[in-house]
């Protein structure tokens, strides 16, 4: 194995965990506001269509980025609508969610399957940094869009934690019933958290096809969203948790078409499972961790709320 | 302000929901600096009249005004803007937050900084004397640091008039007497309290004036408490003078033992004690009442002699036979009726119907094959709903679609139904309707006359005292005092209920 | 918010999930048309031509039946444990745990097991997806483990397993590198009924209609509704929670597990083996056709061949040049559609009372 295979892999690994962090992020934003988004494999096909039309029409990556954001904000709010206003289960409503993000956008992007990709966020150009042995390439060798994720992480860990928003949106998310008598607005809280979560997933959907794997095609997200799902609960909820999960499923996935040139002889196949195994393992030591103490899980989640019910 | 101006005032409010009034033409008006009493009985409309000045509520019609200004909540963001904060029963408290992150969330600036949001969380609290840790998380806190919380929250938002809703039902004697520190340094600084309770003593204890709802209007308004003794409060609550319909008519005491229970322990899933050491017996044809202030373990015993809440230690037995390591249907099918606190969640199943809730101790035995003897099962329900006078209008509508009375006479007729051994009915009263409530009494007492023997916890002392051959009462999760209900007074068992041995 | 509230009506609105269900297509037909336009396809044709695809002739309703299959086993699976309060997610991998296990006894021996091998396939069918079902209801009954998460998890396990199969151990080796199992052996396949319709239709009514009158009338289907109401309430009537927990998801598994046994002996393709796709989204739709339904068997019956007649329409309309994925796109208008008009047969849209401005 090769310093050159070995910096692939690194590199693999960082695109794979922006892919899946960004993702996650959102539906950690909204589980903590109280509501589980099964739609998130529909909202990044969504966004990762709508990039990747406004990459080849315009050429501009910014302008593609910004559209598959508000893409996946606006489609988002189709479950903030059911599922938040009107009441409707969330599991229901979620998975219908993406369903029709998959069908739809392979609707919408018929006429760009295999097309070459219009647009494209490039390495970053940081002059002396990237001439740094290994860490100039595998660190600085990144596109913008790694920081970014890292830096919305961040941004996301300090909101919820050290500001008024994250607490009325953590608030809303544990007992809806007790914020709204604090006097926060719950449904205006879920409904922004829901637009968050599918603006980052739609920011996700773009990154895959512009820049992971260019290109479009119907079921492009291969079950990346179901992984983001999963991510969230792996990470107990928290931004932090959450990212270094990103890496180790990120790492997996980055693995996976590597594994024979490793000369590894298991199949990659099995490899793939993994994740969600881990998933599972992390799930059962959470609630036999939880034996004496309120769940990781924000306790309004899945629960419709409406004040006058009597 | 002036003392002139009421703090709040609240003008022929009515409120109506699907079925019921539960708001006719009530008034209320509240001095600032003063302790307001609001009694009535269970579903006389006190909760529902203070839910709408909080804004949780909009008025049909009416009025409520706050220091002389015209108020129109839509919601209880708009109420707290304005000053007025309740405290509601069931806490609205975030069991994960700390102390400090449940008060910041009634109101803080955009940065929360932990270390300054605690300072001045601990500093608000020792200018009431309200004891607490603001780093805390609140499933760790007792019931009674609980509602210190939510007293705080609504001190930080600076509340002008600031709603109890039955507060001391989840405290303990001396927490209930620190909470009547605190309400007095409250209303001190100048604040208005309301306090929702149905206990007189407290309202002489704590209260300036107080005002009565019945059938949700108000009967009498801001009575000074001094005016107010124990018949008066009760004629106007009742309506009439407090004579329960229903009186037992006593047999010597009986020999054979139905029910005994020895030294019974029970803990919650978090560890605490909330029975402990109880032993008592229940004779053939006995009545044995419970009297205690709600959640000094009166539930959990309940629960642990029915089986649904298992022992720490302690036996168990019914006519004889052990049952303390059995289900709650070999329990049921030994002998054991249950009328438990909740009745539709746990004695009736909200979403099945009439019929499907009537059949859910006898269904096992109504079967062909696998199947459910459909006709079988519509007639023992009708059968029922007549020799218990349930209302029913559609067998197969959803049971929630009954009335109070109604539903427990279905839920205490089907219990009856297969000739049980023993009783145990928790709160088999609460909320019904005079009616109701006597229908209710009269079953308990023909059936022990019949030879049922009967576990009756109540919080109404009246109903104890009328309907109980031996009177036990419960504090703290222990059996603290016995009484003979013919020789004994209320005030002697209510000293006993407060703790005092 | 908005000046509007939902008031929660007095009484619920008669008929009203037939009502949202042709609520929900309206707007999806609607909605499909917009995207139609789109595309410059005329919606009225192609809606016209979806339909007589699915029902126009004895062929198209044969195969509007055989999807009508999974999608019914899965949405009855769904519904099983949802009258309970629990989720399924899993019929999806359900299904390709069942279609795992009818190949792997065929592979045993077609010849060991003679007329006896359909029975079998599906005996197999069946304990495979109950099998993939045992992990989600142990965990749910004893730790009180998320059974959605855990269900939605082994979809992804289930399908990397079938992945893996078709491309290793299984793949047939006369399959020019296409990742899929050989061809069932001809007596494993199940019968004809008509047309391109198998005997599978058969079994799928016999199953939803047994179940559906077991799961009304009898006493465990009972036991099943008193749980689903209230967990207290079934504590209070003997009724052992965790064991019923653990009985309604295995046996959901158990039910989309013989759904993809169905689908791989009697596919209306032939000839029939074992691929990746086996599952086809099946399962995931199965949970819409069981909301749709109300988590009821004889709803899921009726829905189950309605969105068969989409899926068949969907595929007629794809020679058309219009994308196949329209299918699925319906599909989920149809329930986002329902699920918004059925909240309007419990509540209705009352404007708020005297709008004075609050003056503090």
């Amino acid at each position: 194995m090769n310093e050159e295979t070995l910096i692939g892999l690194f590199l693999s690994v960082i695109e794979f965990g922006t892919l899946l962090y960004l993702a996650a992020l959102g539906e950690l934003i909204a589980e903590k506001s109280g509501v589980l988004n099964l739609g998130v494999e529909g909202m990044m096909a969504m966004g990762g269509v709508a990039a990747f039309w406004v990459g080849v029409e315009t050429g501009n990556p910014w302008l593609a980025l910004l559209v598959a954001i508000m893409v996946g904000a606006l489609f988002a709010s189709i479950h903030g609508l059911v599922a938040v206003v009107l009441g409707a289960d969330q599991v229901v409503s979620g998975l219908a969610l993406t369903i029709l993000g998959v069908g739809v956008s392979a609707f919408l992007g018929k006429d760009y399957v295999s097309q070459a990709p219009g647009a494209r966020f490039e390495a970053l150009n940081l002059g002396p940094l990237n001439d740094i042995p290994w860490i100039g390439e595998f660190i600085f060798g990144q596109s913008i869009i790694p920081w970014l994720a890292l830096a919305l992480g961040i941004i996301t860990w300090f909101v919820l934690t050290r500001t008024r928003i994250g607490l009325v949106l953590r608030a809303v998310g544990e007992s809806a019933s007790a914020a709204d008598s604090a006097g926060s607005p719950v449904v205006l809280t879920r409904l922004i958290a829901v637009a968050i979560g599918g603006a980052l997933a739609g920011m996700s959907g773009a990154y895959l096809t512009m820049s992971l794997a260019p290109g479009w095609s119907e079921g492009t997200t291969a079950g990346r969203g179901w992984i983001a799902l999963a991510l969230v609960i792996f990470g107990a909820w928290k931004p932090g948790r959450v990212g270094v999960g990103a890496l180790l499923f990120g790492g997996l996935l980055a693995l996976e078409p590597r594994l024979q040139t490793f000369g590894v002889e298991i199949s990659p196949i099995l490899l793939s499972m993994l994740p969600y195994v881990l998933t599972i393992a992390a799930m059962i030591a959470l609630s036999i961790r939880s034996r004496n103490r309120p769940s990781a899980a924000p306790a309004a989640l899945g629960s419709t709320y409406r004040r006058e019910e009597r | 302000m002036d003392n002139q101006t009421p703090a709040a005032e609240l003008v022929d409010i009515w409120k109506r929901f699907p079925g019921v009034i539960a708001n006719a033409g009530a008034n209320l008006m509240v001095r600032p600096g003063s302790v307001h009493a609001v009694l009535g009985e269970n579903g006389a409309g006190k909760t529902t009249l203070m839910n709408v000045l909080a804004g949780v509520y909009q008025p049909d019609e009416g009025t409520v005004s706050l220091a002389g200004q015209q108020m129109s909540f839509t919601k209880p963001a708009q109420a707290i803007k304005a000053g007025v904060v309740m405290v509601h029963q069931e806490f609205r408290l975030i069991p994960t937050f700390t102390v400090a992150e449940n008060v910041a969330l009634a109101g803080s600036p955009s940065i929360i900084a932990k270390r300054s949001i605690e300072d001045s969380v601990a500093e608000l609290a020792d200018r009431f004397g309200l004891a607490t840790d603001p780093s805390r998380e609140v499933w760790r806190l007792s019931m009674g640091e609980r509602q210190r919380v939510e007293i705080l929250k609504a001190l930080w938002q600076d509340a002008k008039v600031l709603i109890l809703d039955e507060p001391t039902a989840v405290l303990t004697p001396s927490e209930a007497t620190e909470l009547g520190r605190v309400v007095t340094a409250m209303a001190n600084d100048g604040r208005a309290i309301i306090f929702i309770s149905h206990k007189l003593d407290e309202v002489t204890e704590f209260c300036d004036e107080a005002t009565v709802l019945r059938g949700g209007a108000t009967v009498a308004s801001s009575l000074p408490v001094e005016e107010l003794d124990a018949a008066r409060l009760a004629e106007l609550m009742v309506g009439e003078a407090t004579e329960v319909s229903v009186r037992r008519t006593r047999t010597s005491p009986v020999a054979e033992p139905v029910l005994e229970v020895r030294n019974a322990a029970v803990r919650d899933l978090h560890g605490i004690a909330t029975v402990a050491d109880v032993s008592l017996t229940v004779g053939k044809g006995e009545i044995v009442g419970i009297a205690g202030v709600a959640g000094n373990g009166q539930r959990p015993l309940a629960d642990a002699i029915a089986g649904l809440e298992s022992l720490e230690s302690g036996t168990i037995s019914l006519g004889g036979s052990s049952i303390e390591g059995a289900t709650p249907k070999a329990r049921n099918a030994a002998g054991l009726a249950y009328v438990p606190e909740d009745r539709l969640g746990v004695g009736l199943a909200p979403r099945l119907n009439v019929v499907e809730n009537a059949m859910m101790r006898s269904y096992r035995s109504m079967t062909k094959g696998p199947f459910i003897d459909r006709s079988a099962t519509q007639t023992m329900c009708e059968d029922l709903a007549a020799e218990y006078k349930v209302k029913v209008g559609k067998f197969d509508a959803p049971i929630g679609a009954l009335s109070g009375g109604n539903l427990q006479r279905l839920l205490v007729g089907r219990e009856l139904a297969d000739d049980p051994k023993v009783l145990v009915a928790a709160q088999p009263t609460r909320g019904l309707d005079v009616q109701g409530v006597a229908a209710i009494q009269q079953i308990i007492v023909e059936q022990s006359q019949a030879g049922l023997g009967v576990l009756l916890i109540s919080e109404d002392l009246e109903e104890l005292l009328a309907l109980s051959d031996r009177l036990l009462v419960m504090h703290e999760g222990e059996i603290v005092a016995e009484f003979d209900p013919d020789t004994t007074s209320r005030a002697e068992v209510g000293a006993a209920m407060a703790g005092a041995h | 918010m908005f000046g509007f509230r939902l008031q929660k009506r007095e009484t619920p609105l008669p008929g009203g999930q037939i009502r949202a269900f042709i609520v929900g297509l309206l707007v999806a037909l609607l909605i499909g048309a917009l995207l139609l336009l789109m595309v410059d396809q005329n919606p009225l044709d192609i809606y016209a031509k979806m339909f007589s695809a699915a029902f126009g002739s004895s062929q198209g309703i044969s195969t509007t039946l055989t999807r009508a299959v999974p999608l019914g086993l899965a949405g009855l699976a769904v519904a099983v444990a949802g009258s309970m309060g629990l989720w399924n997610i899993g019929a999806e991998g359900q299904i390709i745990a069942g279609a795992m296990g009818a190949a792997w006894v065929a592979r045993l021996g077609p010849d060991l097991a003679g007329p006896a091998l359909i029975p079998l396939m599906l005996f197999a069918a069946a304990i495979f997806g109950g099998l993939l079902a045992f992990g989600p209801a142990i965990a749910r009954a004893q730790l009180g483990v998320n059974e959605i998460i855990t269900t939605l998890m082994l979809n992804e396990i289930a399908l990397r397993a079938v992945r893996y199969l078709v491309n290793g151990p299984w793949k047939d080796p006369d399959s020019f590198n296409f990742p899929q199992a050989p061809a069932l052996p001809e007596q494993s396949v199940l019968p004809t009924l008509f047309d391109r319709a198998s005997i599978a239709v058969l079994i799928a009514a016999a199953v939803l209609l047994v179940f559906g009158v077991y799961a009304s009338r009898s006493a465990w289907g009972y036991e099943l509704r008193v749980a689903g109401s209230s967990e207290s309430a079934a504590k209070y009537a003997g009724i052992s929670l965790k064991k019923k927990i653990f009985t309604v998801l295995v046996l959901s598994g158990t039910i989309a597990g013989l759904g993809g046994g169905l689908v791989l002996m009697g596919s209306s393709s032939s000839p029939s083996r074992l691929v990746e796709g086996v599952a086809n989204g099946w399962g995931f739709a199965g949970i819409i056709v069981a909301a749709l339904a109300l988590m009821r068997p004889s709803g899921v019956a009726a829905v189950a061949v309605a969105f068969g007649a989409v899926q068949v329409g969907g595929l007629r309309i794809q020679t058309l040049g219009v994308p196949a994925s329209v299918a699925n796109t319906l599909q989920a208008l149809i329930l986002f559609g329902a699920l918004a008009a059925a909240v309007f047969t419990n509540y209705k849209l009352t404007r708020r009372s005297a709008a004075q401005a609050v003056t503090a």
